[in-house]
C-alpha cells in the first residue's frame, strides 16, 4: 500500500475560509479544492459522485454554527453528512473519508492542514474499495 | 483590500418597486445597509490590515452619503426596524458607522476631489446645513456650478447645536471643510438673503438659473398658552434652547456658567433634552418640564429618544412629564418660577392641541429658565419673497418640493418641515433631482415615486446578542467630551456578522463586489422533473422557493426577488430540476473530478 496519496477533494465556504487569502495562490498550493459560496450549496449527489469519479476523501469546510450568511446552510449540510455516513457505510465506505468542520479562518491557513491531516487518516485506510 | 474583480461595480439598481431590508426602508436616504454590514463583517481582524477595506467601504458609502461618518454619531433611524429587533436587539448599525468614521474622518483630509467637471448651469443654494449641502453635492456632482450662501460664517447650519459630547466639533468640521472641497462647491459665507441687495431677482440677474432654499429655523419658537403668548420671556434668566446651544457651540459661555442654579428646561424633544444635559454639565441643577407623557409608546409620550431619556436620568435630571407652562414669574425683573397646569392631552384628531386641567397646578422655582418647544422659519423672508400663500402658509409642492409661486425655486429641510438631520438630506437630495429635470426639461414626476416592500426575518434557529453600547459612567462624564465609547474593531466585525442579510441579494451584492461570486444566478426549475415534493421550500431560508399549480400537477417555483443564490434549494431537490443558471461553481466542480482519475 506504499505509495499510496489519497485524493481528497475539499469544499470550503467562502464566507469563513481563506477570504482574505490570495484564491488564485491557494488553488495551486491545495489539490482538488473547490471554494463554494455556502457548505449548505455542496450537494449529496457531489459527496457521492466524488467518490465514483476517483477521490478517496471528502472535506467540507462550513461557517461556525450559528454563523450561515445564509442562516442554516452548515447546519443542513451536517445534516446532510451525519445521512450520508450511513448510506457510504453501506457500500463499504468508511465514514472517515467524509468529514465536515463547522469553524472560521479567514486566512484559510488550516486548509492545508486539514486536507493533510485527513489525507493521513485515509492513507491508513486505504483506497476505497470497489464494490 | 478587497480584490474587486467587478471594480465595485455592483453599485444597486434603482427599481420602480423594490424589495429592501427594513432598515434600508426606514433610513430616508435608503442607504446600502446591509451590503456595508457584509463587509465589515468580512475585515481581517488585524488594524492595520483592516485599514483599506475600511477606506473601500467609507468610500461606498461617502458616494451616496457624504455625512455617513455623522450619521454614525446622531442617527440611527435605521436601527428602529431592524428585523433583529424582535430576536433580542438591533443591528448597532449607528455604532457601526461610527467606527467607520473613527478610521475614515481623517481619511477625508487626503481623499481626493472627484472628477466631476462642473460646467453646466449655476445653481444657488440659500442655506449650508444638512439639506442645503445635500443639494450642493449631488448637483455638483452632476456638473452643475453650485454656490452656497450661507448666513453665518460656518458651513452645517443646526448641526453645529448638537452637543459635543454627541457629535464632537472636529469630526464635524473635518467632515464639512472636506466636503465642499471634494465635490467643488463654492461658499458664500454671511450672505444672508434680503440684506445687501441679495434677492432671488438678484439671483436670477446674476445668472443663477435655479434656487433651493434651505435657510432651516433659525428662529425658536416663543412660549403660548392656548392662543395667548406667556408672558415673563423677556424677564432676565429667561432664554431659549436654541439660542443657549448657539452660543454654546461658539464657546461663548463659560465652563461653570450654571454653577449652584436651578435650571428649568421647557420642552420634551431631542433639542430640550441636548439644552439640559448640556445645562447639566455647566453646573446647573436642572429640572425638564414637558408637556407629554413619560410613556413614550403612547401617541402623547415624549418625543426625545429614549437613549436621550434614559442619559438624562442618568445624568441626574429631574424630568417632570405631563405639565404645561401657563404663567413665568419674576421678581425684580429676574425669572423665579412658573406656574405649570397638568396637561391631560397633547394630540388630538386635531394634531397637536394641548389640553390642561388648570385645577391641578404646581409651582416649580429656579434661576434659569430655558424654552425649548421648537423652531421657526424667517417668514418675513418668505413673504417679502412671495413664497407663501394666501393663508400665510409656504406653497411649494410637497413630493418635487418645488415652489408654486415661482417655478426657479425649490424649498425644502427644516424650514418647509423640521425633522431629522436625514430627512433634511433627503429634501436636498429630492431638490437636486429637481431642479436637474427642471433644468434639462424633463418631466417633474415621471418615476420618482418608489414603493418598496421589507423583507421578513429568514428562518434561523440561533441569534446573537447585541454588543453592548458603552457609556461612561454619570459620575465621569460631566463634560463635553464623548459620552459613548466606540466599538472596537472585533466588536465591529462579531456586531456585523449579527446581521442577518434579511435584504435581498439584489439591493446588496456585496458578495459581487469583492469577488465571492460573479453574479446572481437565476434559479431554473425544470418542470418536467420537478415533482411538487416541496423539499425546496422547506429548504429555502428566504421564503423564495414555493409551490404553484400548473394545469393538473404541483410544481416549484422561484421568487427571484426574493431569492439568494445559495443553491441550498438545488442541494435539497431530490430530482435534479432545480439549477442555477451559468453558475461557474459547478463547473470547477467538473474540472476537480475529470482530473481525480
Amino acid at each position: 500500500m506504499s505509495g499510496f496519496e489519497p485524493k481528497v477533494v475539499c469544499f470550503s465556504c467562502k464566507f469563513s475560509w481563506g477570504y482574505l487569502a490570495d484564491e488564485a495562490s491557494f488553488s495551486s498550493k491545495i489539490k482538488n479544492w473547490i471554494p463554494i459560496i455556502c457548505s449548505g450549496k455542496v450537494d449529496a449527489k457531489h459527496v457521492v459522485e466524488a467518490f465514483n469519479r476517483g477521490a478517496d476523501g471528502v472535506l467540507i469546510l462550513g461557517c461556525p454554527e450559528g454563523e450561515c450568511h445564509y442562516q442554516d446552510g452548515n447546519y443542513e449540510t451536517k445534516k446532510r453528512v451525519r445521512l450520508l455516513h450511513k448510506v457510504l457505510d453501506s457500500y463499504g465506505i468508511e465514514p472517515e473519508r467524509v468529514r465536515i468542520e463547522l469553524s472560521l479562518d479567514p486566512e484559510g491557513k488550516r486548509i492545508p492542514e486539514l486536507v493533510k491531516s485527513m489525507s493521513a487518516t485515509i492513507k491508513k485506510l486505504g483506497p476505497v474499495r470497489q464494490t | 483590500m478587497w480584490k474587486t474583480t467587478s471594480d465595485w461595480g455592483a453599485h444597486v439598481e434603482d427599481a420602480i418597486k423594490q424589495m429592501l431590508p427594513p432598515c434600508q426602508i426606514k433610513c430616508p436616504i435608503n442607504e446600502d445597509i446591509q451590503r456595508t454590514n457584509v463587509l465589515i463583517s468580512l475585515l481581517p481582524e488585524n488594524a492595520e490590515a483592516a485599514k483599506d477595506g475600511i477606506i473601500q467601504i467609507g468610500d461606498y458609502l461617502y458616494e451616496k452619503n457624504p455625512f455617513f461618518n455623522i450619521c454614525g454619531y446622531i442617527c440611527g433611524l435605521c436601527e428602529l426596524e431592524c428585523n433583529y429587533k424582535t430576536q433580542g436587539g438591533a443591528i448597532r448599525r449607528r455604532l457601526l458607522k461610527r467606527f467607520l468614521s473613527d478610521h475614515y474622518t481623517d481619511y477625508l483630509n487626503q481623499k481626493e476631489k472627484m472628477g466631476n467637471i462642473r460646467d453646466r448651469e449655476k445653481v444657488a443654494i440659500m442655506g449650508g446645513g444638512p439639506g442645503g449641502l445635500m443639494c450642493a453635492y449631488i448637483l455638483s456632482q452632476r456638473g452643475y456650478q453650485t454656490t452656497i450662501f450661507e448666513a453665518s460664517n460656518r458651513l452645517g447650519g443646526a448641526l453645529w447645536l448638537i452637543p459635543e459630547y454627541r457629535l464632537p466639533k472636529d469630526v464635524l468640521q473635518t467632515t464639512l471643510d472636506n466636503l465642499v472641497r471634494i465635490v467643488g462647491i463654492d461658499v458664500r459665507f454671511d450672505a444672508r438673503i434680503g440684506e445687501n441687495g441679495l434677492t432671488l431677482a438678484q439671483l436670477k440677474d446674476d445668472g443663477y438659473k435655479a434656487v433651493f432654499i434651505a435657510k432651516g429655523t433659525p428662529y425658536p419658537r416663543v412660549l403660548t398658552f392656548g392662543t395667548e403668548k406667556v408672558e415673563g420671556q423677556d424677564l432676565s434668566g429667561v432664554m431659549y434652547g436654541l439660542d443657549f446651544l448657539y452660543e454654546v457651540s461658539h464657546g461663548n459661555i463659560e465652563a461653570d456658567y450654571f454653577n449652584n442654579k436651578r435650571v428649568v428646561v421647557i420642552g420634551g424633544g431631542n433639542v430640550a433634552f441636548d439644552a439640559a444635559r448640556t445645562a447639566r454639565r455647566l453646573g446647573g441643577e436642572v429640572t425638564i418640564v414637558a408637556l407629554e407623557r413619560e410613556d413614550k409608546s403612547h401617541q402623547d409620550g415624549l418625543p426625545a429618544d429614549e437613549q436621550e431619556i434614559r442619559a438624562a436620568w442618568e445624568e441626574g435630571l429631574k424630568i417632570i412629564c405631563s405639565r404645561g407652562v401657563q404663567k413665568i414669574m419674576g421678581e425684580g425683573g429676574k425669572f423665579r418660577k412658573i406656574e405649570c397646569p397638568r396637561c391631560t392631552g397633547v394630540f388630538d384628531e386635531s394634531g397637536f392641541n394641548p389640553q390642561f386641567d388648570c385645577d391641578d397646578c404646581v409651582e416649580i422655582e429656579g434661576d434659569i429658565l430655558i424654552i425649548t418647544i421648537g423652531q421657526a422659519a424667517d417668514r418675513v423672508f418668505l413673504q417679502r419673497e412671495g413664497l407663501l400663500d394666501e393663508r400665510g402658509r409656504l406653497a411649494v409642492d410637497p413630493f418635487t418640493l418645488q415652489s408654486l409661486q415661482n417655478s426657479n425655486v425649490f424649498i425644502g429641510g427644516d424650514v418647509r418641515r423640521v425633522g431629522f438631520m436625514v430627512e433634511a438630506m433627503k429634501e436636498g437630495i429630492e431638490a437636486a433631482d429637481s431642479i436637474h429635470r427642471h433644468l434639462r426639461g424633463l418631466h417633474m414626476r415621471w418615476g420618482r415615486k418608489r414603493d418598496y416592500e421589507p423583507m421578513g426575518l429568514p428562518d434561523r434557529t440561533s441569534y446573537k446578542q447585541p454588543t453592548d453600547v458603552v457609556w461612561i459612567p454619570p459620575e465621569k462624564r460631566m463634560h463635553f467630551q464623548l459620552f459613548e465609547r466606540g466599538l472596537t474593531l472585533k466588536e465591529a466585525i462579531e456586531e456585523a456578522k449579527r446581521c442577518l442579510t434579511c435584504g435581498p441579494c439584489l439591493s446588496c451584492k456585496a458578495c459581487i463586489s469583492i469577488g465571492f461570486e460573479k453574479s446572481l444566478y437565476a434559479v431554473e426549475v425544470d418542470e418536467e422533473r420537478c415533482s411538487g415534493c416541496g423539499a425546496c421550500v422547506y429548504a429555502c431560508n428566504y421564503d423564495a422557493a414555493r409551490l404553484i399549480q400548473r394545469d393538473d400537477k404541483l410544481v416549484s417555483e422561484t421568487d427571484m426577488f426574493r431569492c439568494k443564490s445559495c443553491g441550498m434549494c438545488v442541494a435539497a431537490c431530490p430530482s435534479e430540476a432545480r439549477t442555477l443558471v451559468d453558475d461557474s461553481t459547478y463547473d470547477r466542480i467538473e474540472t476537480t473530478y475529470s482530473s481525480l482519475s
